[in-house]
């Protein structure tokens, strides 16, 4: 009970704000308020085209992580145990980390198709952090374990097993956990600059071309909400992992 | 025969063993004994081949078949008690992890993470891994810091009944009474003896 209280009550609170100020205001052009924006939700939510496009971008942000993924857990070992990779390959991705999501987002646009714009830019959002997570952990990785693995006879794949993937655990779900919230974020934002076809991102991009501010904040709210629960899935699985 | 001959080790400015020579009968219990500091720990990595000595050699140690017990204790803080010990033992003999707890008197502890031991449960769990690795000699670093004195003198029992040779890093004096031998190493650096 105290827990739904804990909840409830911010919400509340927030939901009531909102209220306010769209009265104060008068006009849902400018400010719909949570009824009217709650109302266009579950009317959109009726529709086949709101969870084809939610689905859609879905995929494209999940691909984007899983490459981003992929390429940072490569690079980090690569540069963690070959030091001309270190010297060739760390510059850059720290170059793409410092670069903003919009200028990758217009630069890839002159590369790729508008349909794989979501997922390249998600991935690339996702790779520094991916890779800056795991270097640190491989920077850190106590000595002491590996020379302990040696003197008791382990073998490489054993090593890697018992050893270097359990303590680099931590540093790559904190990573994975980052990396998510951002590749989300990159991947919408992607989305509504390089609209495809069907993409929450493309969504908002005409409700916001057609002045249909409700809609523009029931997508919002559709992201917003989407975010939250699949990060508390998310963390929930890696924790998971972790403990077991 | 264990032969340790001219070994200088530096660390640094720090010089810790100085043309240090050494020979020690591959039998029974050797003790090396001396106050902190003097040089045990580094003799005994110099010896497994951890620590590279500016000059000099030994002989009489394959690090391959011996089995080296570090000062610390050097436990996997997400594996179990009973992981630690079947992790050294090849699959055909995985059946013998009891045996190993029960010398370590670790039995019902199977399921415990090194979290949840005491500092001289994780250091019998670290012996106990080390006697179930095996090999043709055994290398201690302080083997019984932090066990009490009875668990001590049962463990030292059945360590010699396993009859392999054992070189131990020690200052207790309740496990230097009962070893075959003790060498004195007195104050730093180590020169020849």
């Amino acid at each position: 009970m105290k827990k739904i209280m804990r909840l409830a009550i911010p919400l509340v609170f927030w939901l009531s704000v909102w209220a306010l100020a769209a009265l104060a205001v008068g006009q849902d052009l400018l400010l719909p308020g949570p009824l009217a924006v709650g109302g266009r939700l579950l009317a959109l939510a009726g529709t086949a085209d709101f969870w084809l496009s939610v689905g859609a971008t879905l995929c494209r942000v999940f691909l984007g992580l899983l490459w981003g993924t992929l390429a940072g857990v490569a690079l980090a070992f690569a540069t963690h145990f070959f030091p001309w990779a270190d010297r060739l390959i760390s510059p850059a991705i720290r170059v793409v980390r410092a670069t903003p999501v919009v200028s990758f987002i217009l630069l890839v646009y002159l590369w790729v198709a508008r349909s794989a714009i979501p997922w390249v830019i998600a991935g690339l959002m996702v790779l520094p952090v991916v890779w800056g997570a795991l270097s640190a952990g491989l920077d850190g990785m106590d000595e002491k374990w590996l020379e302990f693995a040696r003197v008791y006879r382990f073998s490489r794949l054993k090593t890697l097993r018992l050893v270097c993937l359990p303590a680099l655990r931590p540093h790559f779900s904190a990573g994975l956990l980052t990396a998510f919230g951002l590749a989300w974020k990159s991947g919408v934002a992607a989305e509504v600059l390089c609209p495809p076809a069907r993409a929450i991102g493309s969504r908002i991009q005409q409700a916001k071309l057609g002045l249909e501010t409700p809609d523009l904040f029931a997508w919002t709210l559709t992201i917003v909400v989407l975010s939250l629960a699949l990060e508390g899935l998310f963390r929930t699985a890696l924790e998971r992992g972790n403990r077991s | 025969m264990i032969k340790v001959q001219n070994i200088t080790v530096r660390y640094g400015e720090k010089l810790v063993l100085d043309r240090f020579c050494l020979e020690i009968p591959a039998q029974g219990l050797t003790a090396l004994s001396g106050p902190s500091g003097c040089g045990k720990t580094t003799l005994l990595r110099v010896a497994m081949g951890l620590v590279r000595p500016s000059e000099g050699s030994v002989s009489g140690v394959d690090p391959a078949r011996t089995a080296f017990l570090f000062q610390e204790d050097r436990l996997l803080p997400w594996r179990t008690v009973a992981q630690h010990i079947t992790d050294v033992l090849p699959r055909f003999r995985r059946g013998e992890a009891g045996r190993w707890l029960a010398f370590a008197e670790l039995e019902g502890e199977e399921n415990a993470y090194p979290a949840a031991l005491s500092g001289g449960m994780a250091r019998r769990l670290a012996m106990a891994r080390c006697a179930a690795l095996g090999g043709d000699l055994f290398l201690m670093d302080e083997p019984f810091a932090g066990v009490d004195p009875e668990r001590t003198a049962r463990i030292l029992d059945r360590l010699r009944e396993l009859d392999v040779p054992v070189v131990l890093a020690t200052h207790q004096p309740q496990v230097l009474a009962v070893c075959d031998r003790v060498v004195s190493l007195d104050g730093p650096p180590l020169r020849r003896i």
